[in-house]
């Protein structure tokens, strides 16, 4: 039987060696396919008789270039995906606004200490105009740690745009159906888009509600009808009764449409108009 | 295997991940090294300096490291880039180790680069452990040894341990003869360490 060996060829006629340059066999070596039914491991002593190599330590050092070689082929693909940037940022803008809420609560704690009347009517304030009046009527480092939270809020704004930009590239298809920035968090709740394309309907529509699912799981609880879907309008504006199905049916064209993304690339209108109106119906009350 | 007192430790090169050295020696510390758990619970197979070993499931390379210190070969097989990169850096400063960046379950990935070996060790968290291991069962030589560490709870989280270590024994028995099994209590929760042998 042939065997395809990282060094060469080898049957019983005897052994093709394929050289000794490490790039080249590591080249060579990702494009063996391996029937694992006649497969036999290699006995380094072939590799010797066939003139690659002369002792045990050199046959490992230079296998050893050789899946190093092909390892960090394999690292820098991984880390080109374009999904992988993506990941981040939307992981960079949760992290943003986590940070500007904490920040922005005890701003207004510190400054209701200096203005007693202040208490009342912060809570209904949108943050900006709230952060407006603590910037204007504190002083010292009240009105400067403002004035960061401010400009940290506008940075925030910026990379919700970006995130949005560039999951609408990345994730056409998802993009169209829930909008660029709830499309990249679930992106980054599944860990990547390859991972997002092998989730089946039912896992994205809980994603983001693990708790709620793992509670339902070990008994009692009801199960969560939604997760990070629940952020999209369709969603949460459906009246209560066919909010679970509206979330059942766009989550099993999210599975589709996270497929088309990463298996196709590119944006399939005829997908889109067809599950948008599948969508839209679910939400009717009948 | 080389204890010190009762501290188990292997012969090497040191600051591979920050571990401690006592005489010259690197301690292997079995709570973060399942592998060392399994030793200081009195389990396991003695590693010989002339042995081959398979290691599915590599990770950073700590526990390979020390694996590395005591035998001749080891084919150490990682899926993901980010603990890759560390393994990497890892085998960079131990000759005797064969870095494979490539998925546990599909052995033909990494087939033409394998010879026989006489311990595959695998510690995978994946829901298909035992699967794994009966692929990868082609590169043991008859006479050697599987030590599948399984954790559990990657199997099943909403199933007792305990059934689910008997069904992953029962799976093992049909290819191979289970030498020991045990729990890696207290080092490590819900994690058993099942020994097999290959019969010749």
């Amino acid at each position: 039987m042939l065997q395809r060996y990282w060094f060469g060829d080898v049957d019983e006629s005897g052994c093709r060696p394929a050289g000794t340059d490490p790039a080249r066999l590591a080249e060579r070596a990702a494009t063996l396919r391996t029937g694992m039914e006649s497969y036999a491991p290699i006995e380094w002593e072939v590799a010797r008789d066939c003139g690659v190599i002369r002792t045990r330590e050199e046959y490992i050092n230079l296998l050893r270039a050789v899946t190093t070689t092909l390892a960090r082929q394999k690292i820098a693909q991984s880390y080109q995906a374009r999904d992988v940037e993506l990941l981040q940022m939307v992981r960079m803008l949760d992290e943003l606004d986590n940070v500007i809420n904490l920040l922005q609560e005890r701003a207004a704690e510190w400054y209701q200490v200096t203005n007693p009347s202040f208490s009342r009517k912060y809570r209904s304030l949108p943050a900006k105009k709230m952060l407006a009046i603590v910037r204007r009527g504190a002083g010292g480092g009240l009105a400067d740690v403002a004035g960061e939270i401010e400009r940290l809020a506008g940075t925030r704004s910026r990379l919700m745009r970006e995130v949005s930009a560039r999951a609408d590239e990345v994730m056409p298809n998802t993009s169209a159906l829930i909008g660029g920035l709830v499309a990249a968090r679930l992106l980054s709740c599944a860990g990547g888009l390859a991972a997002l394309a092998r989730m089946p309907g039912s896992t994205i529509q809980v994603l983001g509600s693990e708790r709620a699912l793992f509670s339902h799981l070990r008994g009692g609880s009801p199960p969560p009808k939604h997760g990070i879907i629940f952020q999209h309008r369709r969603v949460h504006n459906a009246p209560k009764e066919v909010r679970g199905r509206v979330a059942r049916v766009l989550a099993a064209k999210l599975a589709i449409a996270a497929r088309l993304d990463y298996y196709r690339g590119e944006a399939v209108p005829e997908f889109i108009e067809d599950a948008q109106a599948r969508i839209d119906e679910a939400g009717v009350v009948r | 295997m080389i204890w010190l007192g009762n501290v188990l430790v292997s012969p090497g090169e040191g600051g591979v991940y920050g571990e401690r050295t006592l005489d010259g020696y690197r301690v292997w510390d079995p709570y973060r090294s399942k592998f060392a758990a399994l030793y200081a619970l009195g389990g396991g197979i003695d590693l010989m300096p002339e042995m081959r070993v398979l290691y599915l499931g590599a990770a950073n390379g700590t526990t390979v490291s020390h694996v590395a210190d005591y035998v001749e070969t080891v084919y150490a097989v990682e899926f993901a880039p980010r603990p890759m990169q560390d393994l990497l850096e890892v085998a960079r400063r131990r000759k005797n180790i064969v870095p494979i960046m490539a998925d546990a379950g599909r052995p033909e990935e990494y087939a033409p680069f394998m010879e026989g070996v006489d311990l595959v060790y695998q510690d995978v968290a994946q829901p298909n452990q035992v699967e794994i291991a009966e692929r990868n069962l082609v590169f043991l030589k008859p006479g050697g040894h599987l030590i599948l560490m399984l954790k559990t709870r990657s199997v099943d989280v909403r199933r007792d341990p305990a059934e689910v270590l008997a069904e992953a024994r029962a799976g093992l028995e049909k290819h191979l003869v289970v030498v020991d099994v045990r729990w890696l209590e207290p080092y490590h929760q819900d994690h058993a360490a099942i020994v097999c042998s290959l019969p010749e």
